[in-house]
């Protein structure tokens, strides 16, 4: 009961706060990128210059070959720089690249080194089979060159016909997927929402500490872990609402809100109760800010290897916030994996609960000094 | 006046030793710049992963170690489980004659492509030493995800310059010393200008670690420090307000934090829009700054491209400045 109240009243304090609104303000300005500025789908198209050094016969069947490709079937002619000059060029869309035909070879080396893009000379060699020239730029990795090395060596009907013939068995059929823009939103519920009271809550404190309010607790019938606890508890109500405001008009009905509300609530916790024992062992925000800030900047880690498909080494993931982003990501999806989603809260829970029991100790020594 | 400003400065210095803050301020560019040496070379591997039977077919997996990162495992049970992890990984199986591909369903097109494409190699027999292709590159080293970590890493540590002023700030408050300051002869600008050192300081000094550590230092660093400078002096701005303001750390601290976003914003409209949707995002001086220190870290920016992104920098942050300039006024007093 007493709990309560005191939650009761920092809510009611908070809500008088700047603070709050700005939490507020931040989702709706959030939402408004994500609704106006985000495409539902980025675009991931390859560039690459091609110079064709072929007789004019063999340029023919190649270009027909790229135009039966094209996404409308037939070519543009665009114009671009190079040196200050513009040239003249043939711009082919196909599913997955953007390929301009570049007349001179020297222009091609001069564009695919300025954009860093591809560039491929076409030509014949002694006996007439076709023959590639690639231009990359140098950090591509010993794997992707050796993939470019092969991948004319057969004939395109051949290799058309092999792909077709490769058999993929999905393990689970009708997985759903998310658009670009809603595989952003994992990333904003985890920074925005749940790992937000690390370093809130460590200002939070530092500034009670400051105005003397931890002294006036100290005589109250009310005991720390109850201050601290209404404390998370605002915090926690601060992050259900701003994440709420960026998901619902997006993702609509479809999210499980209770799964949400469990692992929001669960991993608010956890990262509250973290910000807690970091703030308990310095005297102002001042000296806790460093830490504070590193452990910020570790967290952002696995953000890259969440955007980036192929790259995910083991240490990334015992980081805490791999679990949180891939938690909020099986909520978003149709079908998505609730034994994870509960198997996420339990841990973060039981060790949010341990934190909380430690800072709890430390805060009964040194709040009431 | 200088020296008044220097003194202001050096007091700032003094307070932020004693409280070890400089010390992790000083730091973080250099875990910074160890952070992304260590990371990059792993991310730039663009390839896929692939899980396979040990044992099975010797000579599959060293083909295909050629061309994708391999892992294998002891039996059919053990690689489902694998397949079925969060991350993408597809297996590539023996089936009677033939080897087909287990995937979980979930992964993006372009992987599932990839093993079609890799197996249809191997089944072809294709193999390297046949080659009809020719590789010639330009000699760059420092691939552009590096790039992309370093720009936003400057970016943020600029962000933690104007944070650093709105603590100091709201600590002079707390402690009653700006009302004092008003008895004395420095003016609002001296003040202002001296307690801008400390994080003008802090985004040119972790810039240049950032870069020397991170191995760009062949950049132009005239043309990054006048890039650094402009877009610093808009986290200073707002680190101002924000600390003149606010009366507590507390609102400070969030209101900083909104500094984040539109810098966020800036670097993946860059990296990841169509050219169409640029526009949305001139008004952000953050985009800019992005845009600028990309030019200069890619080493292909001009004088000319340098100097418009520095400008627009710096009218978007006079913008904001005209526009809040009241607000500081008035927090002086």
């Amino acid at each position: 009961m007493k709990l309560w109240f005191s939650f009761i009243k920092e809510l009611k304090l908070a809500s008088r706060g700047f603070y709050f609104y700005i939490e507020i303000f931040m989702a709706l300005l959030i939402l408004a990128v994500l609704l106006f500025a985000v495409p539902e789908n980025f675009e991931s198209k390859q560039t690459e210059y091609i110079h064709l050094n072929l007789p004019e016969m063999n340029k023919k069947i190649y270009l027909q070959k790229i135009k039966k490709m094209d996404i409308n079937g037939s070519f543009e002619e665009v114009e671009i720089e190079v040196d200050n000059k513009l040239i003249q060029s043939k711009f082919y869309e196909t599913e997955d690249k953007k390929i301009y035909i570049i007349n001179e070879k020297d222009d091609l080396i001069k564009l695919a080194d300025k954009n860093r893009k591809l560039g491929a000379v076409i030509k014949l060699n002694k006996n007439n089979k076709l023959e590639y020239e690639y231009y990359l730029q140098g950090y591509e990795s010993k794997r992707l060159k050796n993939l470019y090395l092969i991948s004319h060596i057969e004939d395109t009907d051949t290799l058309i016909k092999a792909l077709e013939n490769q058999d993929v068995r999905p393990l689970e059929a009708d997985y759903d997927t998310l658009t670009d823009r809603e595989n952003i939103i994992p990333i904003v519920l985890t920074f925005n929402g749940a790992l937000m009271g690390l370093f809130i809550i460590a200002a939070y404190i530092f500034l009670d500490k400051q105005e003397g309010v931890i002294k006036a607790y100290a005589v109250t019938a009310s005991s720390v872990w109850q201050y601290l606890l209404s404390k998370i508890g605002v915090l926690l109500v601060t992050s259900i609402l701003s994440s709420l405001i960026v998901l619902l008009p997006i993702m609509g009905t479809q999210p499980n809100y209770l799964l949400l509300l469990l692992l929001l609530l669960t991993t608010g916790f956890f990262a509250s109760s973290l910000g807690l024992l970091i703030a308990s062992f310095y005297d102002n925000i001042m000296q806790a800010f460093g830490t504070i800030y590193l452990f910020m900047l570790v967290i952002i880690i696995p953000n890259i290897a969440y955007i980036i498909p192929g790259w995910d080494p083991i240490w990334v993931k015992i980081l805490p916030s791999y679990p949180i982003l891939y938690g909020f990501k099986e909520i978003l999806l149709k079908n998505g994996d609730i034994n994870y989603i509960l198997k996420v809260s339990l841990g973060f829970l039981v060790v949010g609960l341990i934190l909380f029991a430690i800072s709890n100790r430390r805060y009964k020594k040194t709040l009431t000094v | 006046m200088l020296r008044r400003i220097i003194s202001i400065f050096k007091r700032d210095l003094k307070v932020n030793l004693k409280d070890f803050i400089s010390l992790y301020i000083f730091v973080i560019p250099v875990l910074f710049a160890i952070a992304i040496n260590l990371f990059t070379p792993g991310i730039n591997d663009t390839t896929i992963n692939l899980a396979l039977l040990e044992g099975e077919n010797p000579e599959q997996v060293r083909y295909f170690k050629d061309f994708a990162k391999v892992e294998l495992f002891g039996d059919i049970d053990n690689i489902k489980s694998r397949v079925k992890a969060r991350d993408d990984i597809v297996a590539i199986l023996p089936n009677q004659e033939n080897y087909y591909i287990m995937s979980q369903g979930n992964e993006p097109k372009g992987v599932i492509e990839f093993a079609k494409i890799l197996n249809s190699f191997y089944q072809l027999d294709i193999q390297i030493e046949d080659t009809n292709v020719e590789i010639k590159d330009f000699k760059r080293t420092i691939p552009p995800l590096k790039k992309q970590l370093v720009n936003t890493a400057i970016l943020f540590i600029s962000i933690l310059g104007g944070m650093l002023i709105a603590i100091n700030i709201v600590e002079e408050k707390v402690d009653n010393t700006i009302s004092a300051i008003n008895l004395t002869p420095t003016t609002r600008k001296t003040f202002i200008l001296g307690k801008s050192i400390i994080g003008l300081l802090l985004a040119i000094f972790g810039s240049l670690v950032l870069i020397f550590i991170t191995g760009f230092t062949d950049t132009n660093l005239i043309q990054l420090l006048m890039i650094v400078f402009v877009s610093t002096l808009l986290s200073l701005l707002v680190g101002f307000i924000q600390g003149l303001n606010n009366d507590d750390i507390m609102n400070a601290a969030g209101s900083i934090k909104l500094l984040f976003l539109p810098l966020i914003a800036g670097a993946l409209a860059i990296e990841l829009l169509a050219d169409k949707w640029q526009k949305f995002f001139y008004w952000n001086p953050f985009y800019w700054a992005y845009k600028g220190n990309d030019a200069v870290l890619s080493k292909t920016g001009s004088w000319k491209e340098i100097l418009f992104y520095s400008s627009m920098v710096l009218i978007l942050s006079t913008v904001v400045y005209l526009f809040l300039a009241p607000k500081i006024r008035k927090g002086l007093e």
